[in-house]
Order: structure tokens, then C-alpha cells, then sequence
């Protein structure tokens, strides 16, 4: 079970009665949070991919189990398109991967559930940006963290606030898991 | 808005209905501008005597049972959605004086028009489609 923002319940329906409900539920949503989407429409695979991707949102992955469709997918936020990296630590995927072996180090991945499940770097903890705030305790601040989402920009934020928190070895994966060539392990539905 | 489609309806059977408003609605969920030129035997489509008991067409009766199990939606949920959805409907003004038929017979929130209302929509759009 991913934890999401909001669950459609689409099945039964036909095309393009998944598309229509998806698009209207996604008017309801916050940028940047995510919907799942459950089908029975075999075609809502291809057409929910094809929305996506002419409609800007992002799409995350589709779990089947039996005839039902599980397809998630996270509102286009634009803000974080434009956001300027502010954070002065960073590191490349390349510099990243080279630290991947030592064990005082943690790689945390500030991307929502949906999107962790679908690819994340080995190893990896999971903390919502949204939830960052609270769960700072769960993190050793005595290790280095080095922190990852999509594009750069919600682990800017989270370096900030990981820093302002007493973190004293904080880096900000600039490129993101969208540049982020190594291996990755998927999490089960 | 991502595109434009533009889409002339001139059938009138049940499949013609399914044809026109699937692709208009999946169109408009894409962020599409969409309009709808309804002419000729199209104008059942937004007939409001008609659009809810459209005939298959001939020597098409026995996919009734197949239309039924297969959960597509209701012509009427269909228009509705597109409506809703910001589709433009465009009755054909010629076609309705042949028929006898007044704007009142519509579906309410259809425009009225003629040819070069339509090709003015039609002249920079990015998917043209004639069922």
C-alpha cells in the first residue's frame, strides 16, 4: 500500500470515463501531490501515460493486481521547475555513487511514496519532503546525509532544513533521480 | 490549453455518438479546446428527443448486449461530461432549417452556425476529425 493524497476509483468504467475522472480529480489536487488511480480499463495503461505526459503531470508507475490497475501519478508543479538551487553543498550523481559503500553515511530520498516506489537508489531512507519537518529524529545526525528527489529542488529545501536542525554534513544530489543512472530497486505494491 | 480539435459530426446512429463524444471528451480531458460541428443526421446526436434512444446501426442490433456488458457510458452522461468539460457544440444552421428544427430542440448551450463558423475554428487546429 502506497500512501498517496488522493484514491480515484475508476473501475468498471470504459473509455474514456478513466481519463475524464482522473483529469477532474487532479483539478482538486495540490501541485505536487499524487493520486491513485485503480482501472479496469486495459487501455487506461497507454492513455494514462499519453495524459500525463500531454498534460505536463508526472507519471509514477502502475502496479496490476488481478484485473485491477493501480496507476499512480504526481500534479506538475511549476514553482519547482523554477526554483533556484540555494543550498551551497551539493554533489553530483557521479560523487554520489562513489559514497555509496561507506556506512556513516545516509542517502535520503525526499520524493513523495509513490514516486520512492517506483525507483529509488539502494538503500535509501524515504521521508516526504511534507513530513521532513517531523521525522528529523529518525535520522542520525552524526552521519553525512546526502539528500535526493526528482530534479534538485524539494532536497534543496530539505538541506536547508536538515542544516538548520543541527545537521552538521548535509549534500543536496543536485541532478536528481531523473539524471541518476546507477541501479535501483523498486518497493513492493 | 495543450491543442485544438476540431470535429464535424454528420451520423447519427448510437456508434457515431460513442465515436464523436469519446474522442471529444478524451480530447478536452487533455486540455484541449474542443468544438463540435453538428450537421446532417450529426444533429440527432444533440437532439434532445434523440440523443438518449439512438439506434444502432442496421444489422448492428446484436451488439446491444455487447454495449451493455462492456460499462461504456450512457450518450447522455457523455454529453454531459463534455459540457461540462468546456466542449463547444455548433448546430448547423443550414441543416436545421431542412429539418424543420428550431435551437429549442437542442440540447441546451449548443451555438448555432453555419460553414465558415466552424472552418474559423477549425483553421489553426491541431486534430480535424469527420465521423
Amino acid at each position: 500500500m502506497i500512501q498517496t493524497d488522493k484514491l480515484l476509483d475508476a473501475k468498471g468504467l470504459a473509455c474514456p470515463m478513466p481519463i475524464v475522472r482522473t483529469k477532474k480529480a487532479m483539478n482538486e489536487l495540490e501541485p505536487g501531490q499524487v493520486i491513485e488511480v485503480q482501472a479496469t480499463d486495459k487501455g487506461s495503461l497507454a492513455d494514462i501515460k499519453a495524459w500525463a505526459k500531454s498534460s505536463g503531470n508526472q507519471y509514477l508507475g502502475t502496479f496490476e493486481e488481478g484485473d485491477v490497475l493501480k496507476h499512480y501519478l504526481r500534479k506538475a508543479d511549476q514553482a519547482e521547475e523554477k526554483e533556484e538551487v540555494a543550498f551551497p553543498h551539493t554533489l553530483t550523481n557521479a560523487e554520489l555513487q562513489e559514497q555509496l559503500g561507506r556506512d556513516d553515511v545516509i542517502v535520503l530520498d525526499v520524493r513523495e511514496p509513490a514516486e520512492y516506489a517506483f525507483g529509488h537508489i539502494e538503500g535509501a531512507v524515504s521521508i516526504p519532503l511534507g513530513e521532513l519537518e517531523n521525522r528529523t529524529q529518525e535520522l542520525d545526525a552524526e552521519k553525512e546525509v546526502f539528500v535526493i528527489c526528482r530534479t534538485g529542488n524539494r532536497s534543496d529545501f530539505a538541506a536547508k532544513q536538515l542544516a538548520e536542525k543541527g545537521f552538521g554534513r548535509v549534500k543536496n544530489a543536485v541532478e536528481g533521480m531523473t539524471q541518476w543512472d546507477g541501479s535501483t530497486e523498486q518497493s513492493k505494491a | 490549453m495543450a491543442g485544438k480539435t476540431a470535429i464535424i459530426a454528420s451520423n447519427g446512429s448510437l456508434f457515431d455518438a460513442y465515436k464523436v463524444y469519446n474522442i471529444a471528451t478524451a480530447a478536452a480531458a487533455s486540455d484541449h479546446e474542443v468544438a463540435i460541428f453538428f450537421t446532417f443526421e450529426g444533429l440527432n446526436l444533440i437532439n434532445k428527443e434523440a440523443y438518449g434512444q439512438l439506434a444502432l446501426p442496421a444489422g448492428k442490433e446484436a451488439m446491444a448486449e455487447g454495449l451493455k456488458n462492456s460499462n461504456v457510458p450512457a450518450v447522455t452522461e457523455l454529453v454531459e461530461m463534455a459540457q461540462e468539460l468546456g466542449v463547444k457544440f455548433i448546430g448547423c444552421q443550414m441543416t436545421m432549417d431542412v429539418f424543420g428544427l428550431k435551437k429549442e430542440a437542442f440540447v441546451d448551450g449548443i451555438e448555432v452556425g453555419g460553414a465558415v463558423t466552424f472552418l474559423e475554428f477549425a483553421k489553426d487546429a491541431d486534430v480535424t476529425l469527420t465521423f
